[in-house]
């Protein structure tokens, strides 16, 4: 994209002072080989992500604009039919209910990861050793264990029949709970996935929040401390600034994995019960790979990339314009 | 901070309890595994096993082919997390160090990258590997993985360089480093934790990954663990103990590199380094 723009362009003129100071040394010191640095570096980058998802993404914006059923993947022939895959999607019900739930359950899970994280991260700080340790094992042992093993555990836990769940709500005095469905209805089902999730993606935000934290030199907790900082002052003044870049980094990553969730829902109920938790990439897998219909699949799938700019823009925005690319 | 006694016990607590909870899904997997398919499918009341089976883990590991299926795993995903790392943090320096043109427009699409949705990429995906002639071979894989994790770790990279202050490579190249052994010698080290988190992170999206090791991979001897797992469901019936017991070897060879990193994870090397 920008790899071959190597003029020399006084660099100063957008950047802050700082910058413009280390630039201005490494001017003196190299001609065009060391201009040339960054761009070499970046390189194997850009040519990696231009071709293997720049390509396909430019490929997926095409066939939305096609009539791609499995006759004209045999086939082979191109079918132009503009934006019909886009009204026709638009103007189905189904996909604004669809839409509606993706972006709730969204906002929901990307809350309670950061929260849960964040509690468990500062947990971890104060926690003596042995504990400490103990809980990083268990965090660690949740996040290693491979997605479609944890999903189909969730799934043994959360069995009608023989699911320790029901067994121990029973236990507990909760006799109506034997036998209990809890894939019965699109909102209990959503909320096992969003425990699973939860459970897979809390170890990673709290152990990068947790990184971030031990980042922070003793000393700035013990200043204060001398001056009279309670926990929550120190939190506010130490620990905030520390981890508010990270935290807006897991943000805008939470927000992207968790949109385009596929196999977790998929595993557990296929969308299901009657559609109920069907989420857009469900739905965008049903039309396409399922049913065939990837010109309709291509068109859903565009539309999520474009609420997900339009979500993230103001970050990405954020990003361009602070005078680092740096969030703090 | 001197806490009361008092305190020290309700975060005690509160720890247990936090890696109880986020125990108790392995636990279950676990002991599950180590049941004879009676024994799973009764209802009794069996939070704590009486008895253990190893037949499970036996016919798991005498299904045919599971050694290939093994192998494949690993050398797809091993592969994928160094090749990301070492380009990732090829992109991370001049991203968080140099001040150059189209810097920003690179960052913008690292960020962008990270946006599209993998499922839909699918297609297109299996088009270009087509056109590449790569489908059934283990590069496709590699490169599908590499690539999608790729935006993420030179992201997290650069996150992390960006947080080792520029002060520590100025004062070295002041006591006559050169700017790239400034780097090697001071920045690099320190970003230990940051390599770690984020290998951990690829090495995820690899050893996870499901649906284009199904496609891709026409060959069984080309198949991955993931594919090797969903053998064991069948549309009728689940035998539990079986896939608890698949589980717990696919899980195996994750926890191991979990162990091994974990060490450098939380070592808080960072916390020691940047002190004065």
């Amino acid at each position: 994209m920008t790899a071959t723009q190597n003029a020399p362009v006084p660099a100063g003129t957008t950047s802050p002072a700082p910058a413009r100071v280390r630039d201005g040394r490494r001017r003196r010191r190299g001609g065009l080989g060391e201009r040339l640095v960054p761009y070499l570096l970046i390189l194997p980058t850009l040519v990696a992500v231009l071709v293997l998802l720049g390509w396909p993404t430019i490929q997926m914006l095409g066939i939305s604009l096609r009539q791609l059923d499995l006759r004209e993947l045999v086939t082979g022939k191109t079918v132009w039919i503009g934006f019909a895959n886009y009204t026709a999607t638009l103007s189905d019900p189904k996909f604004w209910s669809v839409a509606l739930r993706t972006v709730v359950f969204t906002a929901l899970l990307v809350a309670a990861t950061l929260l849960v994280a964040l509690v468990i991260a500062l947990l971890m700080r104060h926690l003596n050793p042995v504990i400490r340790i103990l809980v990083q094992i268990s965090l660690v042992l949740a996040w290693a264990v491979p997605v479609i093993a944890t999903t189909t555990v969730f799934q043994w836990i959360f069995d009608q029949q023989y699911g320790i769940l029901n067994k121990t709500l029973d236990r507990l005095g909760f006799h109506s709970f034997i036998g209990y469905s809890w894939f019965s209805t699109g909102a209990s089902t959503l909320a096992v996935i969003g425990l699973l999730v939860l459970w897979q993606a809390v170890p990673f935000v709290a152990f990068t929040l947790y990184a971030g934290l031990i980042g922070v030199p003793r000393e700035q907790y013990e200043a204060a401390g001398i001056d009279g900082a309670g926990p929550w002052q120190t939190f506010r003044a130490v620990s905030w600034p520390a981890i508010r870049p990270i935290l807006t980094m897991v943000t805008f990553l939470s927000v992207l994995w968790d949109f385009n969730m596929f196999g977790q829902v998929w595993a557990i109920r296929q969308g299901g019960p009657d559609g109920a938790s069907t989420t857009l990439a469900i739905l965008q897998y049903l039309k396409g790979i399922a049913g065939s219909h990837f010109g309709s699949a291509a068109a859903i799938a565009t539309m999520m990339l474009v609420l997900l700019l339009l979500v993230t823009a103001r970050y990405v925005q954020l990003l361009v314009r602070t005078k680092d690319g740096e969030l703090a | 901070m001197k806490r009361s006694l008092a305190q020290r016990i309700t975060l005690s607590v509160a720890g247990v309890l936090v890696a109880l909870l986020f125990f108790f899904p392995t636990y279950w997997m676990f002991t599950t595994s180590l049941k004879t398919p009676g024994e799973v499918l009764s209802p009794k009341y069996d939070l704590i096993p009486t008895s253990a089976t190893l037949t499970n883990f036996a016919s798991a590991l005498t299904k045919p082919g599971f050694v290939t299926y093994l192998g494949n795993s690993l050398i797809v995903t091993l592969a994928a997390v160094i090749t990301a790392l070492v380009v990732g943090v090829l992109a991370a320096i001049p991203l968080a160090r140099f001040r150059f043109r189209g810097r920003k427009g690179f960052l913008l699409l690292i960020l962008v990258a990270q946006l599209a949705p993998l499922s839909a990429l699918f297609i297109p995906m299996y088009l270009l590997m087509r056109d590449l002639s790569l489908l059934n071979t283990l590069p496709s894989l590699l490169l599908v993985y590499f690539a999608t994790s790729l935006p993420f770790t030179v992201w997290m990279l650069y996150g992390f360089v960006n947080g080792i202050p520029y002060d520590l490579e100025e004062a070295a190249m002041i006591d006559g480093c050169s700017r790239t052994g400034a780097f090697r010698r001071v920045t690099l080290p320190l970003l230990g934790p940051g390599l770690v988190t984020t290998s951990v992170f690829s090495f995820i999206t690899a050893w996870n990954e499901f649906l284009f090791a199904l496609v891709f991979m026409r060959d069984k001897s080309k198949q991955t663990l993931p594919v090797w797992l969903s053998s064991f469901k069948t549309a009728f019936s689940v035998d539990w103990g079986g896939v608890m017991a698949a589980s717990v070897i696919y899980a195996i060879p994750a926890l191991i590199f979990f162990l091994i990193v974990q060490r450098k994870l939380v070592s808080g090397m960072t916390a020691g380094a940047v002190k004065g």
